[in-house]
């Protein structure tokens, strides 16, 4: 058993930490919960060694330990999969899971026999489809994560701890890799999960703990908490069960927003056609890869099609370049953080407000109190958790990243919102909080096009569902045939069940 | 087949060897085969630029781990005149002064890297400033070029084995068989982790403080045998003679594919830019050569030579960068394509 008790830890004057506690159990899975920053992945890094605690003691089966490396954390059969991942993108699966704990031969050589062996036997245990020799970089961000989990695995660990590891998985994926936990749990392993995907939690885990800003606000096994008791702890107070309203289309019909047709761009996307109206929110599902992102980077302008035309507000579009897109009123969020939203040396306001600075010219002026101003309203709408508005947008935590990132997408007013996976790692308060954002603009005449991975979100907030799969439209699902067996049956390319949709 | 083709072509060297390869060929017709290739060019041309090549390699190895220093020129200076000093003005054995030349070169690395790794001075700053400091020790232990090597080191240096091998050949492929073991050993991906994210390598548990320090010694190690070679070589002492080597590994390692941010590149990358500089200077040389004989009065001072060969190595860099972008984006491509096509198998 292992024990952390009250944890102290600032970055400065934020105060990530203050006085949290946390236990894992051998044979237990414990999920950790908790809003946008407040502490979760702090602790997992002080778990790892990559974080030193301020004040506060470990122990390990009653003993105080210290954690001063991420060696040391190995010593004590600690072994993380981290939420911005670990992995070394030029170097091949194999040596990113071997790597820091090598099998070798007489004279220091590599025993490549056994490195390939031990790594196989894992891919195929967490059914991870990509060749153990790629490159990191080359592999989807799925396959990435699901990587990054072998390599924790591969160590052989006593507490496995598993940060936000399921935020770009998909469902089938989810079910390996708990399957594998299920496995893990049996040989006596303890497994701490920290996820905002609710629903995973009562699949998997015996118990739970909820952090509020930086301290344990309840803990106890999972029977304890049902969804609004987890609310409840997450934020303080207990909001009036809401009843969400039923998506339902405030289009006009004839109105369309954006028309699409016949979009071709080999080898990702052959001949789709869609249309968004003035005021309806639809959704794109599908598993991760079948030419989701690659239509929506088309639309925004970052990639030329090979074929097909492009109506908005019936006129002709053709874009050359994202600026044009977003002078004509179309805005992008991307749910890459890394690698397509944040600005991460920039400060958290420059971060906001870039996407208003987009409009004007290159040297159009831009009045600094105006900006901060804008800055404020925008992280106190999207409860974004910062210590200075000064700061770099590398010192916040992942979801509140995330929702930087969707500020300043909704900030310019745009007519149309394109957002590929846009609440990834965002905590299910802030994540209603969004949606309510979306369909407020959408009631507005504002068209959303939403890429989603997670079936709930695009149930609980898209009026029509388009499914992709690869690289076509296997379903178009509007009214009462939006349910999850339809999308979740056309994902791996199957038509849905009655009256016959638009196909291929 | 295809798939070594595939392995080539995604290979960091790939480039490095098109480019050698070709100006390779363009020496070959410059000089016609028969001369380029007897044992005497060659040998001359090897033994020549041991020191170049050598020092190349240690600077890659350095770029890999995600570190650079400029400082191995004059390093290659240190050891030339801690080797030739020691016996000249102490009386030493000659072995003795080779062995601390050798040291000497390894402790300025060590330092080098204990003030980047554990005092976390930034490289470049470092590595500037070293390259002063050593240039001032070097100087102060020899004010002017002097001294001489008995004639059986230059001899044996300069020796062609068995009618075609090059002595100095030999010592090239110690060192490359030396890379050939560490290659495959946990040290290498601990090293290629480390150039590639510090912060990732150290989270996977490598003590990258350690890797980065092991690398500079070896580096001190490969630059204190360089200027051992340069002694031979040139049978004397000379404390500025190694200064202008320094940016030019850079530009090598980078000819031959190492990435200037680091975790990327072998010391292949290193030996093929080495080359592919040598040959571009020995090309132009003899091109000068050949056209002041065909040209009556045809005649251009060193400088037009070096002017015409820098040139041609800021075009190869520049297409080394353009290709090297491309290529990566092919290579997505490819992987993107293999990972369709295994989806449709299955299907
Ligand atoms: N290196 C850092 N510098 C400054 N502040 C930091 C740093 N790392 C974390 N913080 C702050 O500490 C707080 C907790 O961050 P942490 O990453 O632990 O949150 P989290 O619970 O994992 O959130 P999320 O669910 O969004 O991942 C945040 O307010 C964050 O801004
Ligand atoms: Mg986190």
């Amino acid at each position: 058993m292992f024990e952390m008790r009250s944890i102290v830890k600032h970055f400065g004057s934020v105060k990530a930490l203050n006085g949290a506690c946390l236990s894992v159990k051998p044979g237990e899975i414990r999920a950790l919960l908790g809003s946008n920053g407040s502490g979760k992945s702090t602790i997992v890094k002080i778990m790892g060694g990559i974080v030193r605690a301020n004040a506060g003691e470990l122990l390990m089966d009653g003993v105080p330990i210290r954690i001063e490396s991420a060696a040391d954390s190995r010593s004590f059969g600690f072994a993380v999969a981290y939420q911005e991942l670990s992995l070394l993108p030029q170097m091949s699966v194999i040596d990113n899971i071997m790597l820091g704990h090598e099998y070798t031969r007489r004279g220091g050589l590599l025993d490549e026999k056994r490195r390939r062996e031990s790594v196989r036997g894992l891919l195929e245990r967490l059914e991870i489809k990509c060749s153990p020799d790629a490159l990191v970089q080359n592999i989807s961000p799925s396959e990435q994560s699901m990587v990054e989990v072998a390599k924790a695995l591969s160590r052989e660990p006593k507490f496995l701890l598993l940060d936000e590891v399921t935020a770009s998985l998909h469902h089938d994926e989810v079910e390996s890799l708990f399957r594998v936990l299920r496995e893990e749990k049996a040989k006596g392993v303890s497994i701490l999960i920290v996820t905002h995907r609710m629903n995973e939690i009562y699949q998997v885990c015996d118990s739970a703990t909820i952090f509020r800003n930086g301290a344990t606000a309840a803990e106890g096994p999972m029977s304890r908490f049902p969804l609004n008791e987890v609310i409840y702890h997450m934020t303080g107070t207990r909001v009036k069960e809401e009843a969400a309203a039923a998506p339902r289309s405030t289009a006009k019909g004839q109105d369309a927003l954006l028309r699409v047709e016949h979009l071709t761009m080999k080898p990702k996307v052959s001949d789709i056609s869609l249309h968004v109206d003035k005021g309806e929110i639809v959704g794109i599902g599908g598993l991760e890869g079948q030419g989701q992102a690659e239509y929506m980077k088309a639309i925004f302008g970052d990639l030329t099609p090979d074929a097909g035309e492009m109506w908005f507000e019936g006129r002709q579009l053709r874009l050359k370049d994202t600026s044009q897109a977003v002078k004509r009123g179309i805005s992008y969020i991307s749910g890459d953080r890394t690698k397509e939203s944040v600005f991460s040396l920039r400060t958290i306001e420059e971060n906001l407000t870039a996407g208003d600075a987009a409009l004007g010219g290159v040297w159009s002026w831009v009045s600094a109190k105006k900006i901060r101003k804008m800055a404020g309203d925008a992280v106190e709408r999207y409860q974004i958790k910062i210590g200075a508005i000064t700061d770099s947008a590398s010192s916040l935590s992942g979801g509140n990243q995330q929702k930087l990132a969707i500020a300043r997408g909704i900030a310019v007013g745009p007519k149309l919102l394109l957002l590929n996976d846009p609440t990834k790692g965002v905590d299910i308060n802030s994540r209603n909080e969004i949606h309510k954002i979306l369909r407020d603009s959408s009631a507005e005449g504002m068209g959303v096009l939403l890429v989603s991975s997670d079936t709930e979100e695009l149930l609980g907030i898209c009026s029509r569902i388009y499914v992709f799969y690869e690289g076509r439209v296997v379903a178009e699902l509007s009214g009462d045939q939006r349910t999850e067996e339809n999308i979740v049956r056309a994902m791996i390319g199957g038509a849905p069940e009655g009256r016959e949709e638009a196909g291929t | 087949m295809k798939r070594l083709l595939y392995r080539l072509k995604t290979a960091p060297y790939f480039t490095g060897l098109i480019l050698f390869l070709t100006i390779l060929a363009l020496n070959v017709v410059i000089q016609t085969p028969a001369r380029f290739f007897s044992a005497a060019n060659i040998n001359s041309l090897v033994a020549k630029n041991l020191p170049l090549i050598l020092i190349t390699m240690s600077q890659g190895l350095l770029m890999m781990s995600g570190v650079i220093d400029f400082s191995v020129g004059v390093q290659v200076s240190l050891s030339n005149v801690i080797a030739i000093m020691i016996p000249q003005s102490l009386g030493l054995p000659i072995w003795v002064g080779w062995l601390c030349a050798v040291a000497g070169c390894v402790a300025v690395s060590a330092f080098n890297g204990f003030i980047t790794t554990y005092l976390r001075i930034p490289v470049l700053l470092s590595c500037y400033s070293m390259v002063f400091v050593v240039k001032g020790l070097n100087v102060l232990i020899m004010p002017k070029p002097q001294g001489s090597v008995p004639p059986v080191i230059y001899k044996t240096y300069d020796s062609v084995l068995l009618g075609f091998l090059p002595f100095s050949a030999l010592i090239l492929a110690a060192v490359l068989l030396f890379w050939l073991y560490l290659k495959r050993t946990a040290f290498a991906k601990a090293l290629y982790a480390t150039g590639g994210n510090l912060r990732h390598a150290y989270s996977s548990g490598i003590n990258t403080s350690a890797v980065r320090m092991k690398v500079y010694l070896i580096a001190g190690v490969i630059n204190g045998i360089a200027g051992l070679c340069m002694t031979a070589m040139t049978a004397s002492g000379d404390p500025n003679a190694g200064e202008v080597y320094g940016l030019k590994t850079v530009a090598a390692c980078i000819l031959g594919g190492i990435s200037m941010s680091g975790g990327w590149g072998t010391l292949s990358c290193a030996l093929y830019g080495a080359l592919l500089l040598i040959l571009t200077q020995n090309g132009v040389s003899n091109l000068f050569n050949f056209l002041s004989r065909a040209i009556p009065g045809f005649s251009v001072t060193n400088y037009w030579q070096n002017f015409a060969s820098d040139l041609i190595i800021l075009l190869a860099l520049i297409l080394t960068v353009f290709t090297n972008k491309a290529m990566m984006g092919s290579i997505k491509k490819q992987a993107d394509y293999l990972a369709l096509g295994g989806k449709r198998n299955e299907a």
